[in-house]
């Protein structure tokens, strides 16, 4: 499964420093962030699979903006929230704008392995979808251009019989005379089928 | 899952094909079960058989209709391969446009039909080029026209919201930002697109030449689930549905040799279109 790239982001230095061990210990790739304005900065420059945030955080960027500037960046990206729960709310609201889900404090750290599983089972199936369309379109590609040429070769055959049929029923002439004809036909047809 | 017997087998995909044309292989059973054994469940049946009596017996035909929206393949994406939509930009509205315009000096009418539109994704993807071709032409009318034998597919059609999966697929970001608003974790069709288009339910196995003749048509990747006869039967009356010099566009791996000799391929850089002979 896809080790997922997570970018924590809390202004509580404990609560901080222990999902970084825990999700470390988890073997995530893990990067902090202590305050909103720190997170924008990594999001700019760095990828990551997965922000999870507190939701109210001091100063301008709080979650919600940081869901923002996440989405508009990549939409892949998924946001958790992490939420006390007077602000139950705003969580659903986040989850609207497009968060993946939220958690509530205390964390349960059961809980947020379980979630991030989720995600990481999710994209890697989103992976193999991509994979196998990707496979789908080389091989459908391949297929129309053959299809393609046996369609119009098929037509061009057929229209060439219709002919050849034409100049040998062709009423006003010798029966040598429209053998002579239909074999002209043929030998034109054998030229341009030499020449595809 | 609820297994399906082999007589039940028989039973339900002959029912399948009279209803919508489906023809389903009998030896994917597996096919049968996914996809219908829910629908047992849902309307308290202990078999495939009861399921099937009790569609047969139901005047309002809802069962009839979540059995076809189960068993139709509502795969697409938006501008599904390049060469049609590249075909349709630079080769066919082009022709039919001039067509159309030395005809009369009436604004002229382009009726376009998407006869297997899915959720919808074909005939935006048409709607779009068309915005993009022609801007805010007044010199012409458009009737975009989808059709699907499926309720739910027509459903979120009409709609047009789209999840990021089904966004993802096909779209580019500039088109996306241009014709689409962000609607939660979904997305919307616009209002100017929206309009442009008209959805609604037809059977293809059921006689549509009400609908009128149209100039160009779209019947991409549906006939390849029907009986040859059917096939045959579904493009003859194509034929019968489209303008004399319109253009008919069908799935890139689908071939019409074989099938409907009314109509003759033609070529044009990587793609083929028929017209009638």
């Amino acid at each position: 499964m896809t080790i997922l790239s997570i970018l924590v982001v809390d202004d509580d230095p404990a609560l901080l420093r222990l999902l970084q061990k825990q999700l470390t210990k988890a073997e995530y790739r893990v990067e902090i962030a202590e305050d909103g304005y720190v997170a924008k900065t990594l999001l700019e420059k760095h990828r990551y699979d997965v922000v999870l945030t507190d939701l109210i955080m001091p100063g301008e960027i709080g979650g919600i903006e940081i869901l923002d500037i996440a989405k508009k960046k990549d939409r892949s990206i998924e946001v958790v929230l992490i939420t006390g729960h007077s602000s139950l709310d705003t969580a659903v609201e986040a989850m609207k704008k497009g968060a993946n889900d939220y958690l509530e404090k205390p964390i349960n750290f059961d809980e947020l392995f379980l979630r991030l599983d989720k995600i990481a089972h999710a994209k890697t199936m989103r992976k193999s979808a991509t994979d196998l369309s990707l496979a789908l379109n080389r091989t459908e590609d391949e297929a129309t251009q053959t299809i393609q040429m046996l369609e119009i070769l098929s037509n061009t055959l057929q229209q060439s019989m219709q002919e050849i049929e034409n100049a040998l029923r062709a009423e006003n002439h010798s029966p040598e005379s429209n053998i002579a004809h239909a074999l002209s036909i043929i030998s034109q047809h054998a030229g341009r089928s030499t020449t595809q | 899952m609820i297994k399906i017997t082999p007589s039940e087998l028989r039973l339900v995909a002959q029912y399948i094909q009279s209803i919508s044309g489906i023809y389903l292989d009998q030896s994917k059973t597996y096919l049968f079960e996914t996809r219908l054994s829910s629908l047992v469940e849902a309307h308290g049946c202990s078999s495939y058989q009861e399921l099937y009596n009790k569609a047969k017996n139901e005047p309002a035909k809802t069962i009839e209709k979540e059995i076809v929206n189960a068993i139709t393949t509502n795969e697409t994406l938006f501008f599904r391969d390049k060469g049609p939509f590249e075909l349709l930009q630079h080769k066919i509205l082009p022709e039919i446009l001039d067509a159309r315009t030395n005809l009369s000096t009436i604004k002229p009418r382009i009726k376009i039909w998407s006869a297997a539109s899915s959720t919808g994704q074909e005939l935006y993807s048409i709607a779009i080029i068309i915005k993009e071709l022609l801007k805010n032409s007044q010199d012409y009318t458009f009737d975009l026209l989808g059709t699907d034998i499926s309720d739910a597919a027509i459903a979120q059609a009409s709609y047009g919201k789209y999840n990021r999966f089904e966004i993802e697929r096909g779209l580019d970001k500039r088109n996306l930002q241009k014709y689409f608003t962000l609607f939660g974790d979904s997305w919307k069709i616009k209002d100017e697109i929206r309009a442009m288009v008209n959805f609604k339910k037809v059977n293809l196995m059921q006689p549509f030449s009400n609908l009128g003749k149209f100039d160009i048509i779209f019947c991409r990747n549906v006939a390849i689930y029907f009986t040859l006869a059917d096939r045959k039967k579904l493009f003859t009356k194509l034929s019968a549905s489209l303008a004399d010099d319109g253009y008919l566009i069908i799935g890139s791996t689908e071939s019409l040799t074989g099938v409907c000799p009314l109509f003759v391929p033609k070529r044009h850089l990587r793609s083929i279109f028929y017209q009638k002979k």
